[in-house]
């Protein structure tokens, strides 16, 4: 009975969070019906075009011929989408367009960073229990578990007011809100490669534990996290974005502090939404099509990458 | 079963251990617990050296105190003369009497507010799993049934679209839309008859419920598929059922393992996503007071609320799991 091979189902029953959770529904789309396509096809490089431009144009965020995105009464207020200002301007005449570029600066650096961290420690945490097994793998699950025992916004919330408000916090802490659901994944994909014959053969050959996990389990192991990766950046993001807009992420006014929930946030409260609702409209098509394009470019790479394992 | 309940109830009781001690420790260990417990202290804390006369003291602002006096009265009532771990069983026995302590606004016992403002989170967390529930599975069914025709392939686009919209954004389109631009529902939430709280709670429940129904409708549309090509669903269908009979009756029950286990899951996003949401649509419940809470640094009310959502949030994933293991013997073995 070929029940989904979900996260959730690898790992037995313990309960992930929302991430894992999505990512499990992601991965219980190759069901037997479906023929496996051989090319990333159009869509994943129109998702690639659309984040290589959203990356470029963030980087290039200062040099760029855009307005001050700071700069009040750069335009007439509260204007629709123009020639002059593409996105039209708020209530205190500030150029939207220019707004939402600085805005994923914060965005990107955040997802980026989360998801890296989450990788680097989740990953190296969670194959070091898949490969030693016993009580290392029960301590390593446990912290797993705790870490997935809080609710996700919940946690952030803590560790943010714990702290304080900087771009190093907040992105720190989306980091290790991402290790738990990552670090389940590498332990489930080691445990089932580490049964293998080359393991066995390694082994036989007297390589050493290092470098088994190095050189025989990571090259494995890193395949599917690459689609997790992109996946996760646009998690973090939507993270960032919820914190933001309840007001907890990055403080500040300036412009290398603006994200895009903090835009989306200043422009609907109260009567703004009403009043000029173009700013949040359009930011929150800008952050939905980023996300939808990690989201399917993730889950692209994913079920290609999948192809090699129907292979064996 | 047995076994596998007491390891069970073992992780339930470590976890919650951990989840009450680490939140605790955010407020007993960093920075200065005294000034996270009553505010911040403006004439300095060190009250030794005003005691031996070394220093003067300085009059509190209000209530004809001195300053000194004040923190010698916080420090007896919060135990802060003794070691941490004993002041986290103090806490949690306090907790488990359900004396979270009082807010540093207005005084008011965290208790009293959490009574009042629960009661209408819990409401849109229930009412968005029956929007999700409700949707998921004739969704879910009819996408099963006929697997990779048209509207199929057009709801996996369409679901895939749910789970990429971040739920505020969500919020705030369905806000524009149904409540400025064409006036159907409330902006905002008030009290009063059930008819009026339905109404009101109906664009929140559905911005928390949409992205959530996708998930479900995913897990149920895979797993139906599965069980359609068992041999029972061949038998009934030989024997003339008709198609809706076998779907609902048949292949339904069999088929609800997946969505059962992300339930309890959800439940911890849904609260986490009732924080925001809140704020959207003017529901004044524990997400609006924690934020409140965190931005007026009001640490005590902070510390209870999250604690308060953290264990049921383990508790609820507990009893799930109990469940899961219930009706999926395979379970119990691992």
């Amino acid at each position: 009975m070929a029940r989904p091979e979900s996260e959730s189902n690898v790992s037995g029953t313990e309960n992930t969070e929302l991430e894992a959770g999505r990512l499990a529904v992601a991965m219980a789309e190759d069901g037997p019906d479906e023929a496996v396509e051989k090319t990333l096809g159009f869509g994943f490089w129109l998702c690639i075009t659309w984040l290589s431009a959203i990356v470029l144009v963030a980087i290039l965020a200062p040099v760029l011929p855009i307005a001050d995105p700071t700069d009040i009464n750069n335009g007439p207020l509260k204007e629709g989408p123009s020639w002059s200002h593409f996105f039209g301007t708020d209530n205190a005449g500030r150029d939207v367009f220019a707004r939402a570029v600085w805005g994923a600066r914060v965005s990107l650096v955040v997802g980026a960073f989360a998801i890296t961290f989450g990788l680097v420690v989740g990953g190296t945490l969670g194959m070091i229990a898949g490969y030693m097994k016993g009580v290392i793998d029960q301590a390593v699950s446990f912290f797993f578990f705790a870490l997935l025992s809080f609710p996700a916004l919940i946690l952030a919330i803590l560790i943010v007011t714990t702290f304080s408000r900087t771009l190093q916090v907040v992105s720190l802490t989306l980091g290790i809100l991402s290790v738990a659901p990552v670090g389940r994944l590498a332990r489930a994909q080691t445990l089932v490669f580490a049964e293998r014959e080359f393991v066995d053969a390694a082994r036989v050959i007297g390589a050493k534990n290092g470098r088994i996990i190095i050189r025989e389990l990571l090259p494995n192991v890193l395949i599917p996290m690459g689609g997790l990766g992109l996946l996760g950046i646009g998690v973090a993001m939507v993270a960032e974005g919820g914190l933001a807009f309840l007001g907890l992420s990055v403080e500040g006014e300036s412009a290398g502090q603006l994200s895009w929930g903090k835009i989306i946030n200043e422009s609907s409260k109260g009567r703004a939404l009403s009043d000029y609702p173009h700013v949040a409209l359009l930011v929150i098509a800008v952050m939905f099509a980023t996300i939808l394009a990690l989201n399917f470019a993730g889950d692209r790479i994913r079920q290609y990458t999948d192809v090699r394992e129907t292979a064996f | 079963m047995r076994n596998f309940i007491f390891k069970r109830v073992l992780q339930l009781v470590l976890v919650l251990f951990a989840v009450t001690f680490s939140t605790f420790a955010s407020l007993n260990w960093i920075g200065s617990p005294l000034e996270n417990i009553v505010g911040p202290i403006i004439g300095g804390t060190d009250c030794g050296a005003v005691e031996r006369g070394e220093l003067p003291d300085t009059s509190s602002a209000g209530g004809g105190k001195t300053d000194c006096e004040l923190v010698r009265e916080a420090e007896e009532e919060f135990n802060l003369d003794r070691p941490v771990p004993i002041r986290y069983g103090i806490w949690v026995g306090e907790m488990a009497r359900g004396d979270f302590g009082n807010s540093l606004i207005g005084g008011t016992e965290i208790s009293e507010l959490v009574s009042q403002r629960l009661p209408r989170t819990l409401k849109l967390v229930v009412y968005a799993q029956i929007v999700a529930l409700g949707l998921a599975i004739p969704w879910g069914v009819s996408t099963a049934r006929r697997a990779n025709r048209g509207f199929d392939r057009v709801s996996t686009i369409g679901s895939f679209g749910l789970l990429s919209i971040p739920n505020f954004a969500l919020g705030i389109v369905l806000l524009y839309a149904f409540s400025f631009r064409w006036n159907l529902f409330p902006s905002t939430f008030t009290e009063g008859s059930i008819s009026t709280q339905i109404k009101a709670l109906t664009l929140p429940a559905f911005t928390l419920g949409l992205g959530l129904a996708a998930t479900y409708q995913r897990l149920l549309r895979t797993d139906l598929i599965t069980t359609l090509q068992d041999d029972f669903v061949h038998m009934a269908r030989a024997k003339g059922m008709p198609p809706r009979h076998i779907m609902y009756r048949h292949a339904l029950r069999p088929s609800l393992f997946s969505v059962i286990t992300v339930f309890g899951v959800n439940t911890g996003a849904l609260i986490g996503g009732s924080l925001v949401i809140e704020q959207i649509f003017g529901i004044q419940g524990i997400g609006a007071l924690l934020v409140t809470s965190v931005l007026r640094q009001d640490q005590p009310t902070v510390v209870a609320l999250i604690s308060i959502v953290a264990v049921g949030f383990v508790v609820i994933n507990f009893l799930v799991d109990l469940l899961y293991g219930w009706l999926d013997p395979r379970v119990r073995a691992t």
